[in-house]
C-alpha cells in the first residue's frame, strides 16, 4: 500500500514539472512563430501615416512596449537653473524663458505644449512661435503634410495645429506601414543630404537610414522663409525647416552658410548682436567621431537588439546606451563595463570643464557690449565685436546642444567648445579698449549668479509668461484636446499617466 | 483489499499519465532531434540564429558542423556526456530566462573543447607549432599556452563579431524562412 502511494506522488510531481515545462516549451514555440509570421510581413494591417502608435502596437507589441518605455525617462532638468549664464546669453530669445534637460519620446507633444517657450496663444493666430516648432515632435506631423502640403504644414503660427498634432513622435516616423522598412518622412532631410552631396538621399543604405531616421529631427536646422501661393490663391509665407548643410557638415560650413545669407535667429537684447542658434546637431557631430566613421548607426548604440524567449528585437527604449551597456557597448567592446563607463565619465567631464569656460566667457561680452553701447559705443568701434560674440556664441552652442556630443565626438566637441572661448575672449579683450576709451576700463558685470537674476537682467517679466501659460494650459489647450478627440486623431494609450510636471509649476 | 486495489490503480493510472506527459515533452521539445549531428538541431531555438548565420557564412561551412567543433570527438562517451551537460545548461538558462540581458559567450570547458577540435583536424599543421610554442614559454603559467587559435583567427567560424547586433537580419535564415511560409 505505502508503495502505490510513494509511486503516486513520485509521479504527480513528475506530471506537475513536466507540465509546467512544457507550457515553456509551447510559450517560447508561439513566440517563435509570431515572429517569423511578422518577419515575413503576413499579419499587420496599419494605415497609411497611422499616427496612434498604439495601433502599431497590436502587431509589434514588444517594439511598443519598450517605446513606451521612454517615459520612465521623466525627470525636469531646469538647465537654466544649472548655469544662469544660459538666460544671459539667449536674452531676448525664447530659451532664456524656459530650458529644460530632455526627457523621453514619450512626452515630446507633452513638453513642447508645457514649455514657455511655445507661449500662451489664445486663438489659432497668437503666440510668439511657427508650426515649424511641431515638426519634430509628433507622427502626426507626416501625416498632416500627407494629407495637405509640406507648405501648408509650414505656414502660420504654432497654435494653428493644436487639434491636429496630438500625439508624440512614434511609429509612422520612421516606419514604413506595409513593410516596416525605414523610411524618411521629413522631407527636409532629403533635400539637404541632396544639395549637400556626399551621401545623396539615393544612395543611402539601409545602415545609412539607421542613422538617418534620427537624422530627420537630431540636426541642425533654421526656419527658411519661403513664399507660396495656397490653393484658395493667397499668397502665403511658410516658415519651412532648412538644414546649413549646403557648405558641408562642420561647424564653420554653417556659419558661412548663415553669414553669407544674413541670417539671424535673434538680435540679443543686452548687446545687440545678431544671434544664431544652433539646435542639437547631433547626427552631424556623430559623423566626426569613432563610431560614426566607422559607420556604427545611433540605432545600434540606442535601440540595441533585445532577447524574450526565442524572439529577438530591437529595443525602442531609444535613451542612454549606459542603462543598457551588455545589450549595447560589449557587442563590440572587450573589458569591462566598469571600465567604459569611467572613459565615458572623463570624457563628460572635460566637456563641462571648458563648457563652463565658455558660458562665463560668452555671458560676460554680451554684458560688457550692453555696458559699451550705454556709454555711447558707435555701430563701427562695435561691428567686429559683435561678429566675434556671434561667431562664439553659435560655436559653443553647436558643440554642446545635441545629446552627447561630448561622447560621439569628444575631439571635435572640445575643438569647436576651444574656438568659442577663443571668440570670446577676442570681444572680451576688444570690450576692454571700447570701455577704456569711454573711461570704464574697471567695469566689472553685474551679478548673474542665479536664474532669477539673470532673468531679470534680461528683461524678462517671467511670473507674467507662467501666470499666462497656466491661463492657456486651462483654456486653450483643453480645447485641442476635445477637438482632437472629435476628429479621431486621439491616442489615449499615448497620453497615459501623465503627470504635470514642468519647471515653473510649483 | 478493496482499498490497497484503488490505490494500485491510482499509482498505475498516474504512471502512464506521467509517461504520457513525458511523451508529449519528448515530442513538443524536438528532444529525439538533439541526438543527431544536424546545425540545424541548433535553431530550434532562435537564440542560435545569430551563430548558425555566422557560421553558414564561413568556410567551415563546408568541412565542419557545430558539434564537430564545439563537442569532443574522440570518444563517444565524452561527446554525449558533454552534449548532456550544455544541453542542460541551455535548457535551464531558456526555461528560466536567465540568459536574455547577456551577451551570449562560450564557456571556459566549451573554449577547451574547440581548442582541442581545432588541433584535432588541423594537427599536421599546428604539430610543430605546439612542439616550438614550449621553448618559448618562459613562465610555464604565462599567458602563450593560454591563447586559443581564434584569438589571432577572429573570422574563423563566426566572423569578425558574432552578437544579435552584427547580425540585424539572421531571421533570414533559409531553413526557417522555408518552414514558416
Amino acid at each position: 500500500m505505502n508503495k502505490s502511494i510513494a509511486l503516486t506522488i513520485v509521479s504527480a510531481v513528475a506530471i506537475v514539472a513536466l507540465i509546467f515545462l512544457a507550457l515553456s516549451i509551447n510559450k517560447h514555440k508561439v513566440e517563435q512563430q509570431a515572429m517569423n509570421a511578422l518577419a515575413l510581413n503576413s499579419l499587420a494591417d496599419i494605415k497609411k501615416f497611422e499616427s496612434r502608435s498604439s495601433e502599431w502596437g497590436k502587431y509589434y507589441p514588444r517594439q511598443y512596449d519598450t517605446y513606451r518605455q521612454t517615459r520612465q525617462s521623466d525627470k525636469i532638468e531646469d538647465v537654466l537653473k544649472k548655469d544662469p549664464a544660459l538666460p544671459t546669453m539667449w536674452a531676448g530669445y525664447g530659451f532664456s524663458k524656459d530650458y529644460n534637460g530632455p526627457r523621453g519620446h514619450y512626452y515630446m507633444v507633452e513638453d513642447n505644449i508645457n514649455s514657455l517657450r511655445t507661449g500662451a496663444p489664445v486663438d489659432d493666430k497668437t503666440g510668439p512661435m511657427p508650426t515649424a516648432c511641431w515638426t519634430c515632435k509628433s507622427a502626426d506631423v507626416p501625416r498632416y503634410m500627407n494629407e495637405k502640403s509640406e507648405l501648408d504644414f509650414f505656414t502660420g503660427k504654432w497654435a494653428r495645429l493644436g487639434d491636429e498634432i496630438v500625439n508624440p513622435v512614434g511609429c509612422a516616423d520612421c516606419h514604413d506601414n506595409e513593410t516596416m522598412a525605414l523610411t524618411i518622412t521629413r522631407p527636409y532631410l532629403i533635400r539637404a543630404m541632396d544639395n549637400e552631396g556626399s551621401l545623396p538621399y539615393a544612395d543611402a543604405t539601409y545602415q545609412d537610414k539607421r542613422s538617418l531616421v534620427c537624422a530627420q529631427c537630431h540636426s541642425e536646422y533654421y526656419f527658411k522663409p519661403t513664399e507660396w501661393t495656397d490653393p484658395e490663391g493667397n499668397e502665403q509665407v511658410a516658415k519651412v525647416v532648412t538644414f546649413p548643410w549646403d557648405n558641408g557638415f562642420t561647424v564653420e560650413a554653417m556659419e558661412t552658410y548663415y553669414d553669407d545669407r544674413e541670417f539671424k535667429d535673434w538680435t540679443h537684447k543686452i548687446s545687440k548682436t545678431p544671434m544664431l542658434k544652433a539646435q542639437h546637431p547631433g547626427y552631424e557631430i556623430y559623423m566626426t567621431g569613432a563610431h560614426g566613421l566607422n559607420n556604427v548607426a545611433c540605432v545600434d548604440c540606442h535601440m540595441p537588439y533585445m532577447r524574450e524567449g526565442g524572439v529577438k528585437y530591437s529595443s525602442h527604449n531609444v535613451a542612454s546606451p549606459l542603462d543598457n551597456m551588455a545589450n549595447s557597448c560589449m557587442n563590440c567592446h572587450r573589458g569591462t563595463e566598469k571600465e567604459l563607463r569611467e572613459t565615458v565619465e572623463r570624457k563628460l567631464e572635460r566637456k563641462n570643464e571648458l563648457n563652463a569656460m565658455a558660458t562665463s566667457v560668452i555671458s560676460r561680452a554680451h554684458l560688457e557690449a550692453g555696458k559699451a553701447w550705454e556709454l555711447g559705443a558707435t555701430e563701427d568701434e562695435m561691428a567686429e565685436i559683435l561678429t566675434d560674440i556671434r561667431h562664439a556664441q553659435w560655436r559653443w552652442d553647436y558643440s554642446i546642444a545635441s545629446h552627447g556630443s561630448f561622447f560621439h565626438a569628444p575631439e571635435e566637441t572640445l575643438r569647436i567648445l576651444g574656438s568659442a572661448i577663443n571668440k570670446g575672449q577676442d570681444a572680451r579683450l576688444k570690450l576692454r579698449i571700447v570701455l577704456a576709451k569711454y573711461d570704464a576700463a574697471d567695469y566689472v558685470v553685474p551679478d548673474f549668479s542665479t536664474k532669477e537674476k539673470a532673468q531679470k537682467l534680461a528683461g524678462l517679466p517671467y511670473e507674467k509668461l507662467v501666470d499666462d501659460k497656466m491661463k492657456f494650459q486651462n483654456g486653450l489647450r483643453k480645447e485641442w484636446v476635445e477637438s482632437g478627440k472629435q476628429k479621431g486623431l486621439y491616442d489615449p494609450k499615448a497620453w497615459e499617466n501623465i503627470e504635470f510636471k514642468t519647471s515653473y509649476s510649483k | 483489499m478493496e482499498k490497497n486495489n484503488i490505490l494500485k490503480c491510482i499509482a498505475i493510472g498516474s504512471v502512464i499519465t506521467a509517461f504520457g506527459v513525458f511523451g508529449y515533452v519528448v515530442n513538443a521539445s524536438n528532444m529525439v532531434s538533439y541526438l543527431s549531428e544536424d546545425p540545424k538541431v541548433c535553431i530550434n531555438c532562435h537564440v542560435m540564429n545569430t551563430q548558425y548565420a555566422t557560421w553558414q557564412h564561413s568556410s567551415h561551412r563546408e568541412r565542419a558542423t557545430c558539434v564537430q567543433c564545439h563537442l569532443p570527438q574522440a570518444s563517444t562517451v565524452d561527446k554525449m556526456i558533454a552534449k548532456a551537460r550544455d544541453g542542460f545548461n541551455h535548457s535551464v538558462a531558456m526555461t528560466l530566462r536567465t540568459y536574455e540581458h547577456n551577451t551570449i559567450r562560450i564557456s571556459e570547458d566549451a573554449s577547451r573543447r574547440i581548442q582541442g577540435s581545432c588541433i584535432s583536424c588541423h594537427k599536421e599543421l599546428v604539430s610543430q607549432m605546439i612542439e616550438s610554442n614550449k621553448s618559448y614559454q618562459t613562465d610555464p603559467d604565462g599567458p602563450l599556452v593560454e591563447r586559443r587559435c581564434w584569438d589571432c583567427h577572429r573570422l574563423t567560424s563566426h566572423g569578425s563579431t558574432r552578437s544579435l547586433t552584427t547580425t540585424p537580419n539572421n531571421l533570414g535564415v533559409k531553413e526557417l524562412y522555408n518552414t514558416s511560409r
